[in-house]
């Protein structure tokens, strides 16, 4: 049999599914974390030796969908007949999702409501009479607190037994034609006074939704245009400054001493084996993927960190602050979630475009969402914050930062390629309760980052490494490349064209160059192939518990100065995002076009970006340009060329589409 | 061929073949993000059934 979890966004159904099937979905203290419809058995605790399945979908206000994922629960409890429904209600908010639960009484399905939330309730001496609740539903109702399990046994064993019965509906809904937007509104409105009487009848509450609280105001502080992004800005730099300057590098410096002496101890014992041997295990795969997986103590406290913050409701607040400046760039006001999102992996931030109606909205959103460094870039900004800025907090605030400038002027730049008009779009997005964070979901939120970061490192990282490291080794005809002749190597022969490109940027040299093309494949190989083609495998001070310092090895074997280290810096976090999100790209822009305008973008981008940086910040600081401007700027004008040209043929293809006549102006001015 | 060299090869054969088997596995299920901890659950996973074009 199965049993659909059906409720308004974030009334905790994701918490309650993973509860009864020991999964571990992804959950948050926000609505629309759930984008697409899950199943799994029930644990036997729960289900005995039935087997029973359990089917997790997204939040939904209504039967009748406003947004995609509404419309995935509306078609699952239309047409897959499952055998109950559960619907969650919470129990904060028991007038807005019991409109959702008429609806679903009326088809027929049995129901059983759990009342979820219901500690927050009792917190804030709100009562709800669950027996009159039943009675007036004409269903089982249960109290429940899916964050302990509690009610869940008796409401799923009610649940089981109901299967094969029939549902009576309190109320419902009159024969009307549903094309008729006033009839429906009137039919709304009837179906909200019904809801109004019951909630009046069996609900008491301590403090009126209408009186203004101190969570009111504090709401009124955080979402303030100004004083919010303010506030975000100081919170984040703040995250980044625990987890990359202080904590982070704290624990860093633990693991970093035992991987230092594990590689030491496994180079000893190949003394007397082949040099290449010692170079390929100790160096390559030892210290490179040691080099990534030292960075894991920062990832795992700032992700911590981040949990913290979602769970207790803040991020849904920044939601809020952004959503006005996203629409008037021309994106929509639900862009802002991937982004959020996209502080942790870009693939499921890109995955939640796919939440945005708006076409040209979602694309966009999707071309611009991976600006927001990622969890694997963290290693790579840490190096360079330490190695080049004294572990200074303000390079991780600035990349983010800049990340989020970027997509304000990308999408501008869209709008106006596009020709698109600036157009009311709707973000409801519900505030949730502030509360104490979970240290539970931040710490398994984090051993699950964690897990993945070394996964990660323990394959792909570690093939790269081999490779780079074998490509280093031996020069096109497989002989061992000699100290001094390292420019004759497999790797130098490929990258070095390539390094030519990068000279207006500052750093034109192959081994750099090499990093970031093997960036592509996973951001967090740039650290490690820095440390297999320079030969640098710790880049944590074992001895000063920090980042290496400025004067360090790191900076001086780099042979880059702060200015270009920078530039380097920002070309790896602004330019295409790994293979692997490239792919979601293409999955849900669904358009060739634009999937090539979105790389193209990046690439010019990250490209510009490095060279501004490397140029401007050259000139400030040693009074004059650096080398390679001329064809920098050349290559900068033919990105903004071929902006030009893309955008007047997007415009022609615009007026030929639009155009009343055939013959029109337009039309001609473009044939 | 000393044993420490039998044994270094021996252990760079096996990290990268236990390495290599992984994610040809992980590939073969569809996953292309190796080591996510949503992998199994992810909408793309289900070759996009969800997207609102499909709707």
């Amino acid at each position: 049999m199965r049993i659909a979890f059906a409720g308004n966004p974030n009334s905790g159904k994701t918490t309650m599914y993973n509860a009864l099937t020991g999964r571990s979905e992804k959950i948050g203290n926000w609505g629309g974390v759930t984008v697409g419809s899950k199943e799994f058995q029930l644990k036997k605790e729960f289900a005995g030796d039935k087997e029973v399945i359990a089917v997790d979908l997204p939040g939904a206000y209504s039967m009748s969908p406003f947004t995609p994922e509404e419309g995935i629960t509306s078609e699952y409890v239309r047409t897959a007949n499952p055998d109950v429904i559960v619907n969650i209600v919470d129990a904060t908010n028991l007038s807005r999702s019991l409109f959702f639960t008429t609806q679903l009484l009326e088809l027929g399905i049995p129901v059983v409501v759990a009342l979820n939330k219901t500690d927050i309730n009792e917190k804030e001496g709100t009562k709800i009479d669950a027996a009159k609740l039943a009675a007036r539903l004409n269903c089982p109702v249960y109290e429940t607190v899916s964050t302990e399990n509690k009610g869940l046994s008796e409401m799923i064993a009610k649940a089981i037994s109901l299967a094969g019965t029939m549902q009576k509906a309190p109320y419902l809904q009159a024969d009307i034609d549903l094309h008729d937007k006033n009839a429906v509104d009137a039919e709304d409105r009837k179906r909200y006074s019904f809801v109004n009487g019951i909630v009046s009848d069996v609900e008491t509450r301590k403090t009126l939704s209408a009186e203004t609280t101190q969570s009111d105001k504090l709401d009124g502080v955080l979402t303030n245009p100004i004083a919010g992004i303010l506030i975000f800005a100081v919170v984040m730099w703040g995250v980044f400054w625990v987890s990359q300057t202080w904590l982070g590098p704290l624990v860093a410096d633990w693991l970093v001493g035992w991987i230092s002496a594990f590689q030491e101890w496994v180079a000893g014992q190949l003394e007397n084996s082949p040099a290449i041997l010692s170079a390929l295990l100790a160096d390559g795969i030892v210290g490179g993927v040691g080099a990534v997986v030292g960075f894991l103590p920062l990832v795992m406290v700032m992700y911590f960190l981040i949990a913290l913050l979602e769970d207790c409701g803040y991020m849904a607040r920044v939601s809020a602050v952004m959503d006005p400046i996203f629409k008037r760039v021309g994106l929509s006001g639900k862009s802002v979630i991937p982004v959020v999102i996209g502080t942790g992996c870009g693939i499921p931030a890109i995955m939640a475009c796919r939440t945005i109606r708006d076409e040209r909205e979602r694309r966009a959103t999707t071309m611009l969402t991976t600006f927001i460094p990622c969890g694997a870039k963290i290693p790579v900004i840490a190096l360079f914050a330490g190695a080049f800025f004294n572990g200074a907090g303000w390079v991780s605030t600035l990349s983010y930062f800049l990340g989020l400038v970027l997509i304000f002027l990308g999408a501008l730049l869209i709008k106006g390629i596009t020709g698109y008009k600036y157009r009311k779009s709707f973000f409801i997005m519900e505030l949730p309760k502030w509360k104490a964070p979970s240290l539970k979901f931040a710490f398994r939120s984090m051993m699950e980052r964690a897990k993945a970061y070394i996964i990660k490192a323990a394959t792909i990282i570690l093939i790269c490494n081999t490779v780079v490291q074998i490509m280093q080794t031996f020069d096109w005809h497989f002989n061992v490349v000699e100290e001094g002749a390292e420019n004759t190597s497999i790797l130098a022969s490929i990258a070095s064209p390539f390094a030519i490109l990068l000279i207006p940027l500052g750093f034109g040299v192959w081994q750099l160059a090499a990093a970031a093309i093997t960036g592509f494949i996973a951001k967090e190989n740039v650290v490690g192939t820095l440390a297999v083609v320079y030969a640098l495998t710790s880049f944590i001070d074992t001895e000063e518990l920090a980042m290496t310092g400025g004067a360090s090895t790191v900076a001086a074997t780099m042979g880059l100065t702060s200015v270009t280290a920078l530039a380097y810096l920002f070309f790896n976090l602004y330019t295409p995002p790994c293979f692997a999100a490239i792919g979601a790209m293409n999955s849900e822009m669904k358009s060739r076009g634009w999937l090539w305008g979105a790389i193209g973008l990046q690439l010019g981008t990250g490209y510009t970006i490095a060279f501004l940086i490397n140029q401007l910040g050259t000139l400030f600081t040693e009074g004059h340009l650096a080398a390679g401007f001329v064809p920098g700027l050349i290559a900068v004008l033919c990105m903004a060329a071929a902006l030009v040209l893309i955008a007047r043929k997007v415009r022609a293809h615009f007026d030929e589409q639009y155009a009343l006549h055939k013959g029109s102006k337009s039309v001609n001015a473009t044939a | 061929m000393n044993t420490a060299t039998v044994l270094g090869i021996a252990a760079i054969a096996l990290i990268l073949f236990l390495a290599a088997r992984y994610i040809v596995r992980e590939k073969k299920k569809g996953n292309t993000c190796i080591g996510c901890p949503y992998a199994d659950s992810c909408p793309k996973h289900r070759s996009g059934c969800n997207h609102p074009d499909n709707l």
